[in-house]
């Protein structure tokens, strides 16, 4: 008998017995569907972490100097982490030095910033916001767009003006009936006069920004600053991958020269770059597809053991045509193939259900989030051949048990 | 005995015994029989008496503990499964007393079963199929389900399934143990007419008037042929009523 007419014979067995063909594939559906599902979800986030969120974040062409290390990338030592943290801050002569050093910017911006409970209007509030105070480029650097009003200007720099740009989660809350262009709002005892909006960034990171409120950096120097002339972070974009290297290197010559270091001394400060940023991404992103296989060959065993048993009850109920089948001349050969056939069309069908509704799930999550849903030929591809394998896996020891009945004794079989 | 009928089946000292631990159960013991081609064989005996162990072994759905069993000039008492499985699927064709159809399948698909396992293709084994319960006169019920066939039809359907490819034995256990009595009569008939045709057939029965269609009836009794003698239907054939129907 043909591989060909043990698929026939199985196929016409599994549609007289619907309903028992449809539970014993159950297992194997939930199983690929999670791992299609999770493999589409986790190269979702790939791509929306190195095309969206770290371009928005630090952008392309980016690097900043900051006193350490705001994310975790990679094992560090305990003694390295002690190191940084005894790194002095960064200020203002540390963003003279580094100007200097790297006049061809593209741009050229530094922060400083504070987390504080609320920003008042009157007699409403926005609580748990983020104040920026950012230089003349800052902007520009994060990619902001004003949605009302304007952004700010270098006038609005030179002279420290209280003047501010809010995110549109302060615009509603404060101002819920009027436009909020040229009112006041209120941060601890000073006063701000709002000139912009920004538009929502929204997106899984963008909720921070939109409930944020930008000022000048002198501005926030000289009212709402902890230590004068402090900065957070100074961002430098180039034109491409090979500025960026030139110029990483002579403001890390500039900031040693600046902070007296001496040669052989390890540097006072940290770079931060987006492709930093994407290993620390790829980490997370590795932990994620190692705990994949795990999770999912739990629910393909348990798929295998609910089709070995149907099949071993299927055996148990065909006993008699078994025995028809051996009289008629079945070679053991051609009762395992159909057996076979059968676990493995089953299975093969659960994967297929599987991948559809583990890309359904995928859109779903496209539909709820701002991550893409992308699913690689590979996983496909993984998804068909964990289907064929888990159906020869539980079907075999069926398929030998069946193909090894005595035939008299299945023949008597009631 | 004439040279020119060649003989079917010979068996020399057949022993076939079960170990049932405490005891050897002796279910056959030193049968000899002679079948020629084209003969009408009924085998009979009291319960026990080995019959359904001897068709197991011509049937080749079980090998002899001891002794030879030739089918068709070959030996076929030490092969392997395998080709046993070769051997009923193209020399023999089996009729069950309970039909042993597949319930979910039609009847075409029923009789094309042997030629599936002969490596048949898809269009002749349709063909013969059809052809083989043309011969059952049932080639109006090719696509009824078992269920959907009377008693006397699915043993007909089992008897084309049987035929199908052209075995040289035709092997029925107690086919008419499931019918009523005219049911009986019509495969009786349908016997007689296959063994006009030339087919060999050997046949389990344990009542008096269906062996009675056979030509020659063999008695087992404990595991040994007590007698081998020709029916009344032969009589006219066979004149001096010898143990071996030699008649073309």
């Amino acid at each position: 008998m043909s591989i060909f007419e043990a698929l026939r014979v199985a196929l016409t067995q599994l549609w007289a017995h619907k309903l028992k063909s449809l539970f014993s594939l159950l297992g194997v559906v939930i199983g690929i569907t999670f791992l299609i599902a999770v493999i589409t979800v986790v190269e979702g986030m790939n791509r929306y972490v190195q095309e969206d969120f770290a371009g928005s974040l630090f952008g392309v062409n980016t690097f900043s100097v900051v006193r350490r290390p705001t994310v975790q990338t990679g094992n560090r030592s305990a003694e390295e982490i002690r190191r940084l943290a005894r790194n002095p801050s960064v200020d203002l002569d540390d963003v003279e030095a580094v100007r200097r050093a790297v006049p061809d910017a593209r741009y050229f911006a530094y922060r400083n910033a504070r987390r504080m409970s609320e920003v008042w209007h009157s007699e409403r509030r926005r609580r748990n916001i983020r104040v920026i105070g950012g230089s003349e480029d800052y902007q520009d650097v994060q990619g902001w767009k004003v949605e009302e009003g304007r952004g700010l200007t270098p006038l609005d720099q030179r002279r420290g003006l209280k003047v501010a740009v809010i995110g549109p989660e302060i615009a509603e809350k404060l101002f819920p009936t009027e436009s909020p262009l040229g009112r006041q709002i209120r941060l601890e005892a000073h006063r701000y006069e709002v000139v912009g909006v920004f538009e929502r960034k929204g997106g899984l990171l963008g909720n921070a920004w939109d409930a944020a409120v930008l000022m000048p950096y002198e501005t926030y120097n000289q009212t709402l600053s902890r230590k004068r002339d402090r900065v957070l972070e100074i961002s430098i974009k180039t034109n491409n991958e090979r500025e960026l290297q030139v110029a990483m290197d002579a403001a890390e010559q500039a900031l040693r020269i600046s902070r007296g270091l001496r040669p052989g001394e390890e540097n006072n400060f940290y770079f931060q770059t987006s492709s930093g940023l994407l290993s620390a991404w790829e980490t997370i992103n590795n932990i994620l597809l190692a705990a994949i296989p795990g999770l999912v060959s739990v629910s393909l065993v348990v798929g295998g053991i609910v089709i070995m048993n149907i099949m071993l009850v299927s055996v148990t109920q065909r006993t008699r045509e078994i025995g028809v089948r051996k009289a008629m001349g079945a070679t053991q050969r051609d009762i395992m193939l159909q057996f076979l056939a059968e676990s493995s069309f089953v299975s093969l069908l659960g994967a297929v259900l599987g991948i559809l509704l583990g890309l359904g799930l995928g859109k779903l999550v496209e539909q709820l989030s701002p991550l893409p849903a992308s699913i690689p030929p590979w996983a496909l591809a993984t998804a068909i051949a964990l289907g064929l394998l888990v159906g020869l896996s539980s079907g075999i020891y069926p398929a030998r048990r069946a193909s090894r009945l005595n035939p008299i004794d299945a023949l008597r079989y009631e | 005995m004439e040279a020119s009928t060649p003989t079917v089946i010979v068996t020399r000292g057949l022993r076939k015994e079960y170990d049932m631990g405490a005891e050897i159960v002796y279910a056959l013991r030193d049968v000899d029989i002679e079948i020629l081609s084209n003969e009408f064989i009924a085998v009979m005996g009291p319960s026990g008496s080995g019959k359904s162990t001897l068709m197991n072994v011509i049937g080749c759905l079980d090998t002899p503990t001891a002794g030879e069993y030739i089918l068709n000039g070959s030996p076929v008492q030490d092969l392997e499964d395998d080709e046993l499985a070769r051997i009923r699927n193209r020399e023999i064709g089996f009729v069950f007393q309970t039909f042993n159809l597949l319930p979910r399948a039609t009847a075409l698909h029923n009789v094309e079963l042997p030629l599936i396992y002969a490596g048949v293709k898809a269009g002749e084994r349709r063909e013969r199929a059809a052809r083989a319960l043309d011969l059952v006169s049932l080639a109006d019920r090719m696509e009824h389900q078992p269920n959907e066939l009377s008693g006397g039809q699915r043993q007909r359907v089992a008897i084309a399934r049987a035929l199908v490819n052209e075995p040289s034995i035709l092997l029925a256990d107690e086919p008419t143990g499931n019918l009523d009595s005219s049911t009986s009569a019509e495969i009786m008939s349908l016997f007689v007419d296959l063994h006009g045709q030339g087919q060999t057939i050997i046949m389990v029965t344990h009542e008096h008037d269906i062996a009675e269609f056979a030509e020659r009836i063999i008695t087992l009794v404990d595991g040994m042929v007590a007698s081998s003698h020709a029916t009344l239907t032969s009589a006219p054939f066979a004149s001096a009523a010898p143990p071996v129907v030699s008649e073309g």
